[in-house]
C-alpha cells in the first residue's frame, strides 16, 4: 500500500483526500480535533509556564552581576540544544514510580507532556530573552531610572523595549514545545481512547504513527494543521507588535 | 520669577540647594573625582567645564543618585540622600530630571515618552487605568503639551519617537526631563551632537527653565556656550574641582592658570 501511495498519487491527491476526509468523515474529524486541542492545551501551557520562568531569569541574568554568570548564562544556551529524547527519559525517571515526582501518578499524562515540553521550551525563552534585553542600550535604562523610576519601573521599561525579542522567544519556545516528538512520545504514551479521541497523543506524535501506518492522507492532514496553527501564531505577533516607533 | 507654566507642580517639596560635600568617587582602582564640594541653588544655571573624560558625567550622574559615592556626601538642603531610607530617597530624586548627550527615547510615540516620568509619579492602578484608556484614545496632558511647547515640538505629540531627527529628539528628551516638574535639571553635554538651531532651542529651554525656578546643572566642554548661559562655572580637571565663580570672573579673570590655558583652547592634560 505504501509503494502504490508513493508511485501513484501526488501530494495534491492526498491534500484533496484529506480535506475530503476531514469533511466527510466525523469519526475522523472528532479524533483530529482532539489531538489539535491536546497538543494546543499542552504545548500553551508548558510556554506560559517557561515565559513565567524564563522571563524573570532572563532579566535578573541580564541586569546583575554576580559570580558564575558565565556559567549560568552557558547552562542556558547548553539547554537550547537539548535533545528531545534525553528530556523526556528524564522526565519519565522523575514522574516514574521511583522517581521523586512518583507519587504524583503522572506517567502518560498530559502534565508529563507539559514538563517535558516546559524543560525543552525555558531554555529557549530565557536565552532568546536574554539576548533581547541585553541589546537594550544602557541609555534606555538611564533614563527610566533618571526620570524616577524604581528597579521594577526600569525593568518594565527595558520589557517593553526588548517587545519584539521577547515575542519572538515565547514563539520560539512555542515552536520547539509543539513541533517536539521524542519527549511527549516517551512520557506521554500517544494514547487514544477507544472513542477514538486523543488523551496523550499530539499532531507530531500522531502524524509520525500514521505516516508509519500508511495513512498519508491523516498524517498530511495533521501536517497542514500544524502548519497553519504556526502560520496563526506568525500572524498574531505581526498584528500585535506591528506597530513600529 | 516668571509665571509658573502649567507642567509645574505645586505638590512637590521644594528643596532650594542640592551639594555635593567632599565627595570622592572612582570605579575599581581608578579615581574619577576627588574630594569634589559644590552647591547649586534653584534658580540658577551652574556649568561644568573641562576636558572629556574628567569626571563631569561622574559628577552628574552622583548627582541624579544613580550611585553612592565612594565617600563624601550628596545632600537636599541638609538632607543627606544616602542616608534616608529608599522610599525617601526616590522622593527626593523625583525632584530632578536629566538629559543624556544622546536623546535615549524610548520605541513610542513623543507624547508616551513626555510623559513617562509623569506617569511613573501615579500608582499602579492609576497607571494601568491609563494604559487602558490610552488603547482607545490618548487623553488630554496638559504637562506634557507644556513641556513640549518649551522645546517648540507642540505639534509633534502623536509622531513616533524614530521619525524624529536627531535635533528634534533631544529636545523631546528635554521636554521628557520637563514634564513632571523637577526642582533641578542636570544636563550632560545636551547640545554637543546638535546643529545651532536646535542648539538655541535647547538653550532657550534652559533659560525659561532657570527663569521659572529650576536649578540647572550642565556639563559642557563648550566655553562660548557655558559663557552664554551659566550664572556660575566650575571648572573639573583631573576630577578636582580647580576653580568655581561667577560666570564673567571665570571667563574675564580666573584665579587658576590653568582654567585660562583651558578656556584659551591649550591642552592641558
Amino acid at each position: 500500500m505504501i509503494e502504490t501511495a508513493f508511485v501513484g498519487l501526488s501530494g495534491a491527491d492526498y491534500l484533496f483526500d484529506a480535506i475530503v476526509l476531514f469533511a466527510d468523515l466525523p469519526f475522523e474529524r472528532g479524533y483530529i480535533e482532539s489531538i489539535i486541542r491536546v497538543s494546543l492545551s499542552v504545548s500553551l501551557t508548558a510556554v506560559v509556564l517557561s515565559t513565567l520562568v524564563g522571563l524573570p531569569v532572563a532579566l535578573t541574568v541580564g541586569f546583575t552581576e554576580f559570580p558564575g554568570k558565565r556559567l549560568v548564562v552557558a547552562l542556558i544556551n547548553t539547554g537550547m540544544g537539548l535533545p528531545s529524547v534525553v528530556v523526556g527519559l528524564l522526565v519519565l525517571f522523575a514522574v516514574s514510580n521511583q522517581g521523586p515526582l512518583g507519587s504524583l501518578n503522572l506517567v502518560f499524562t498530559r502534565e508529563a507532556m507539559v514538563i517535558s515540553q516546559f524543560v525543552l521550551a525555558t531554555p529557549v525563552v530565557t536565552g532568546v530573552s536574554l539576548a533581547a534585553v541585553t541589546s537594550v542600550d544602557d541609555g534606555l535604562r538611564d533614563a527610566a531610572y533618571a526620570m524616577g523610576g524604581t528597579r521594577l519601573d526600569v525593568a518594565l521599561a527595558t520589557i517593553s523595549e526588548a517587545r519584539a525579542g521577547i515575542v519572538t522567544a515565547v514563539l520560539a519556545g512555542l515552536g520547539r514545545a509543539i513541533s517536539e516528538v521524542g519527549s511527549v512520545l516517551i512520557v506521554g504514551g500517544n494514547i487514544v481512547r477507544a472513542d477514538g479521541s486523543s488523551v496523550t497523543r499530539t499532531l507530531t506524535t500522531a502524524i509520525q504513527l500514521e505516516a508509519r501506518q500508511g495513512r498519508f492522507e491523516i498524517a498530511l492532514l495533521l501536517g497542514g494543521v500544524l502548519v497553519a496553527l504556526v502560520l496563526v501564531i506568525n500572524g498574531l505577533v505581526l498584528r500585535l507588535g506591528g506597530r513600529r516607533y | 520669577m516668571a509665571q509658573r507654566p502649567a507642567f509645574r507642580s505645586s505638590q512637590q517639596s521644594q528643596s532650594t540647594t542640592i551639594s555635593l560635600s567632599n565627595v570622592s568617587h572612582g570605579f575599581e582602582e581608578r579615581t574619577v573625582l576627588e574630594n569634589v564640594s559644590l552647591t547649586v541653588e534653584r534658580g540658577e544655571t551652574l556649568a561644568i567645564i573641562g576636558p572629556s573624560g574628567t569626571g563631569k558625567t561622574t559628577l552628574l550622574r552622583l548627582l541624579a543618585l544613580f550611585e553612592p559615592p565612594r565617600s563624601g556626601r550628596i545632600t537636599f538642603d541638609s538632607t543627606d540622600l544616602w542616608s534616608v531610607s529608599a522610599d525617601d530617597r526616590l522622593t527626593e530624586r523625583r525632584q530632578i530630571g536629566m538629559v543624556f548627550q544622546s536623546p535615549n527615547l524610548f520605541s513610542a510615540s513623543v507624547r508616551q515618552n513626555v510623559s513617562y516620568g509623569l506617569r511613573l509619579r501615579q500608582g499602579w492602578r492609576t497607571r494601568l487605568r491609563q494604559w487602558a484608556a490610552r488603547l482607545v484614545r490618548q487623553p488630554p496632558m496638559p504637562a506634557v503639551e507644556a513641556a513640549l511647547g518649551t522645546v517648540g515640538l507642540a505639534d509633534a505629540a502623536n509622531r513616533p519617537a524614530g521619525s524624529l531627527s536627531g535635533g528634534e529628539a533631544q529636545r523631546v528628551a528635554f521636554a521628557r526631563a520637563l514634564a513632571p516638574g523637577p526642582e533641578f535639571l542636570l544636563l550632560d553635554e545636551p547640545t554637543s551632537d546638535l546643529d545651532p538651531r536646535n542648539t538655541a532651542v535647547i538653550e532657550e529651554a534652559i533659560e525659561t527653565s532657570r527663569a521659572d525656578g529650576l536649578g540647572v546643572v550642565i556639563a559642557t566642554h563648550d566655553m562660548q556656550q557655558a559663557e552664554r548661559i551659566a550664572d556660575r562655572v566650575a571648572v573639573l580637571l583631573d576630577g578636582r574641582l580647580i576653580e568655581v565663580g561667577a560666570t564673567e570672573a571665570i571667563f574675564t579673570d580666573p584665579d587658576d592658570r590653568r582654567t585660562q590655558r583651558f578656556i584659551n583652547g591649550e591642552l592641558i592634560y
